[in-house]
């Protein structure tokens, strides 16, 4: 049995769709949109779909070393010198990734609801509660994400139906936006928007195994793709594609602009219960995903000691970046647009390192003797 | 022992230690076929399993000694800790010394002569006895010379017990820690010289209240009794729900100094026996004082001392404290106070009431929809109200906001001033509601309330739309049906305002996520306390949405009960009969072989 706890499979899609999803409620929607204005809704779709074929080719990896989590594959694969040092890479990013995400969200939030709070204020604040769920381990986050699940998606679709009314189909138009090869070239590369999925590589000894991994991966990775294609193009409906990309948060302006009446009018603050609780659940995980790798690194049981100097870690990335523009063009650029050869393509070359070296688990080497 | 260098201690205050695991414990799933066999509980320290069982019945009937065996050992023994003397001077001179005699005014010791010749004495706390039943059935009996036909037999207690004492339960007690504890519970002892053991006749007769109507759980639909201080009369009334043999009671001392009683009631057949086990361990392990009742036998049990909703539910009445032990749970009775304590239980257990049972579906979950609604009010509204007029004004409404501004006009305090006062002012009214004395304390509720938030809006102390925000948390605290849940509200809604007033919405979201954590992360006797929510298990078919009775087939799945089921698929056989009906017969028999299934 994993150290970490055991979930079940609804836990682990929870957890997948969560750290891949939540950026729905960041710059993600208004930045795809600047790359290919009307074609953006089925870009993203493009993007899943590159997104599924990594992900079986790392299911191929998987399969071939089952029992074995991915910081342990690279150590069987590529020797325990090259192996930690790729996870010591693995785990500076998980870091870079959740303090990159922790400055996006305190700037929007600082823009748009607490412009007079010093930002450490609420980056400590932010922090000290991602160190308490994280301080609860695997199984600490997945009830949390299992919980939040619900009144999350329920907040989304509720703002997708309450902005009904200011739809207009023909904002889709042109329908091949900035042409063909710029949707496809920016398509392939925004799946790195989408190799969060990676956590389950990480964790895959407690969710029961391949078989959950599979169905987890497969199904958080649709979710995720659907959100993105439904919120994207309800977002050009309303906005088009011109104003569209000038936005800052697509759906916080998709909240903003419902009004029914004098009274039934302007609903991001509502709005904002769901995007603080899903921007906690989305940081928590991506932040208890390097101290995992770590602690797998170096054969640490308790992951309990590292959170505290993690959690300084991720406050030192999350103030590095001097303002929001730079966290845009440095931080989120890396991380939505050129993560994928990072993230793809290392445990790919892995799979082809054991190929030729014919490497193998011992499960299998047990099946095939 | 090596006393450690200022250095090493220096550096432990810096390094990591690896905390001690405390010893967690999980419900192991059971087959239904070994109900009795399986279930041993699984604790979880360090990876080890380790099994424990602990059988203990209170009342213990030794095997009778042989007549023979006891003329055999006629030699005095001095009675001691570990034995009863054969001898009646000896033995009344060890009861004395316990019980402090003559101090102790309420220690009798009744000496008499058995036909003449055979010394005996009866030993019993004077109040705690009934007094006719040892005059009329005890000592008459014993003083009437025919009731002894056989002189050989006559100092043989077997033969008293058998022949002479008229008591409904009379036992053997061979063990001087027995022979305390039943004089200390209210029975009356027999010595007569020459044997080296006690009659014991049930004689209990200290006053108690009579079963009386719920103070803290009424409800309009169902049934009407609540427990009282009396032990058995609480354990009676659950048996009286539950006509059932397999229903078990089990007594086990509590408090090492004023000895008092607790009962463990559940069901054989049903209830996961690790849990009964576990619930026995915990207790049994107590090394205290006193323990008065529930209240404090309840913070010695439970598992999160620190966590803010209750793990143990407390209920008063036994028609509730029956339906949960056929769930499959365990009710705890504590002799002094007028409540049960199930374990385990879910946050949800605690937003239901006896009366959703026994009203229709709808309206029963209607009333759950509302008491959780209640609470979302109780904890929440001040909160947001701070954070709204603080930091998010943009939200309110136009018009709502210019009444607000307009009340708020004249008013010199912050909204958060004003809601410290007013909260302050609703928890005074309430605990001076508790404890001034009956007529008055009816009252001061209504008039405290009335005369507080007239005089305070007309004194331009507060805004009059605060009161209502308070009048709403106050009405929505109590409606939640838990009274500790209750109690959490509070300290939760605390949290939520200084939340709200120092970082608006913001902050009670991560409030809210701080919150559902620490809850997420508390167990009730191993069983998480928002399962079946989280973690993900099986449907449940009574958590907020009831299903009509007759659908509610299986007990909840999170105890891991031996039998799991309820009632079969068709409960209602009434609904298969109609033969002539085509399109229901195979329905039926549809139905039918997923029940076989």
């Amino acid at each position: 049995m994993s150290s970490e706890g055991q979930i079940g499979l609804f836990e682990a899609i929870c957890i997948s769709s969560f750290i891949i999803t939540t950026k729905i409620f960041y710059t993600s929607t208004s930045f795809i949109v600047k790359e290919v204005g009307t074609a953006s809704w089925y870009t993203t779709l493009l993007s899943c779909a590159v997104s599924l074929f990594f992900f079986f080719l790392i299911y191929l990896l998987m399969k071939r070393f089952e029992g074995n989590n991915i910081v342990e594959i690279y150590e069987l694969v590529l020797g325990k010198f090259l192996g930690k040092l790729i996870s010591i890479c693995f785990c500076a990013y998980g870091i870079f990734y959740a303090g990159s995400t922790l400055r996006e969200f305190v700037e929007m939030i600082k823009a748009f609801n607490l412009p007079y709070t010093p930002p450490s204020v609420i980056m400590a604040l932010f922090i000290g509660v991602v160190c308490l769920i994280v301080y609860f381990g695997l199984n600490g986050i997945s009830r949390i994400s299992v919980i939040s699940f619900f009144p999350v998606i329920a907040g989304f679709i509720t703002i997708l139906v309450l902005t009904y009314p200011e739809y207009d189909a023909d904002y889709l138009k042109p329908y091949l936006g900035y042409g063909i090869n710029k949707t496809l070239i920016t398509g392939v590369l925004r799946s790195s928007a989408y190799d969060e999925f990676f956590i389950l590589t990480v964790i895959i000894n407690s969710i029961h195994g391949l078989k959950n991994f599979k169905k987890a991966g497969v199904i958080s990775l649709l979710i995720a793709g659907i959100s993105f294609g439904i919120s994207v193009a309800c977002y050009l409906m309303v906005f088009g594609y011109k104003i569209g990309s000038e936005n800052l948060s697509g759906m916080f302006e998709l909240a903003r602009v419902i009004y029914y009446n004098r009274f039934l009018q302007r609903l991001e603050s509502i709005f904002l219960f769901t995007w603080v609780i899903s921007s906690v659940v989305s940081v928590s995980i991506s932040f208890y995903l390097p101290i995992s790798i770590y602690c797998k690194a170096f054969r640490i049981n308790r992951h309990k000691p590292l959170i505290f100097p993690f959690s300084f870690l991720l406050f030192l990335v999350a103030i590095l970046p001097d303002n929001l523009t730079e966290v845009l063009q440095m931080n989120l650029l890396v991380i939505r647009q050129y993560s994928m050869f990072f993230i793809y393509l290392v445990p790919v070359a892995v799979l082809i390192i054991s190929l030729i070296t014919r490497k193998r688990g011992a499960a299998l080497n047990a099946q095939k003797n | 022992m090596k006393k450690d260098s200022i250095f090493s201690r220096a550096l432990s205050l810096i390094t990591y230690k690896n905390a001690e695991k405390a010893k967690t414990f999980t419900i192991p799933e059971v087959e239904q076929s070994k109900n009795n066999a399986a279930g041993t509980a699984q604790y979880d320290n360090n990876g080890q399993t380790s099994k424990k069982s602990v059988h203990k019945n209170t009342r213990i009937i030794k095997k009778p000694i042989a007549p023979s065996e006891q003329k055999n050992n006629k030699s005095a023994i001095k009675a001691d800790e570990n034995h009863i003397s054969n001898n009646i001077a000896s033995n009344m001179a060890y009861l004395n010394n316990k019980f402090n005699y003559p101090d102790n005014k309420d220690f009798i010791i009744r000496e008499f002569i058995i036909k003449g010749k055979y010394k005996a004495f009866l030993v019993y706390i004077d109040g705690m006895v009934d007094r006719m039943t040892i005059n009329n059935f005890i000592l008459r009996p014993l003083l009437k010379d025919e009731n002894f036909v056989n002189e050989n037999e006559v100092c043989e207690l077997d033969y008293i017990l058998a022949n002479v004492i008229e008591t409904n339960q009379a036992v053997k007690v061979t063990k001087p820690d027995e022979v305390i504890e039943e004089i200390l519970i209210g029975d009356t002892g027999l010595y007569v010289d020459g044997c080296d053991y006690y009659i014991f006749s049930e004689t209990k007769g200290y006053d108690k209240r009579n079963v009386d109507k719920p103070l803290i759980e009424g409800v309009v639909k169902g049934s009407q009794e609540a427990f009282n201080e009396n032990l058995k009369t609480n354990t009676t009334l659950i048996r009286k729900i539950i006509k059932n043999n397999d229903l078990m009671t089990e007594f086990l001392k509590i408090g090492e100094k004023n000895n008092n009683l607790c009962a463990i009631m559940y069901v054989k057949g049903i209830v996961n026996p690790a849990i009964v086990e576990e619930v026995k361990r915990r207790i049994s392990s107590l090394k205290t004082d006193y323990i008065s009742g529930s209240g404090m036998l309840e913070q010695f049990i439970e598992e999160n001392s620190w966590s803010i909703v209750p793990t143990i539910l407390s209920t008063e009445r036994p028609d509730r404290t029956a339906s949960h032990i056929l769930d499959g749970k365990v009710a705890i009775i504590a002799e002094g106070t007028p409540f049960a304590l199930i374990v385990p239980i879910t946050l949800f257990s605690l937003f239901h009431s006896p009366e959703d049972t026994s009203m229709r579906w709808q309206y029963g979950t209607l009333m759950r929809f509302i008491r959780i609604g209640a609470f979302f009010f109780a904890t929440l509204l001040p909160g947001l109200y701070v954070a709204l007029t603080n930091f998010h004004r943009e939200m309110i409404p136009t018009d709502l906001l210019i009444a607000i501004a307009k009340a708020q006009e004249n008013i010199p305090f912050p909204t958060i001033l004003q809601v410290i006062f007013m909260e302050f002012a609703f928890e005074l009214i309430r605990e001076a509601g508790i404890r001034i004395p009956g007529i008055i304390g009816n009252t001061i509720g209504i008039i405290g309330a009335l005369i507080l938030g007239q005089a305070a809006v007309q004194a331009n102390l507060v805004s009059p739309v605060l009161i209502i925000i308070i009048a709403i948390t106050g009405l929505g605290n109590f409606a939640i049906p838990d009274f500790s849940l209750a109690f959490g509200a509070r300290i939760i809604r605390l949290f939520f305002i200084t939340m709200g007033c120092f970082i608006g919405f913001y902050g009670i979201s991560l409030g809210l996520v701080v919150i559902t954590a620490l809850i997420a992360n508390t167990k009730s006797f191993g069983v998480n306390m928002l399962e079946p929510l989280a973690p993900w298990i099986k449907k449940s078919q009574d958590l907020i949405i009831r299903k009509p009775v007759w659908k509610q087939e299986r007990r909840p799945d999170y105890l891991n009960a031996v039998d799991k089921t309820m009632q079969p698929l068709i409960s209602r056989k009434w609904t298969i009969t109609d033969a002539q009906n085509p399109i229901q017969d195979k329905i039926s028999s549809k139905r039918r072989d997923k029940d076989e299934q």
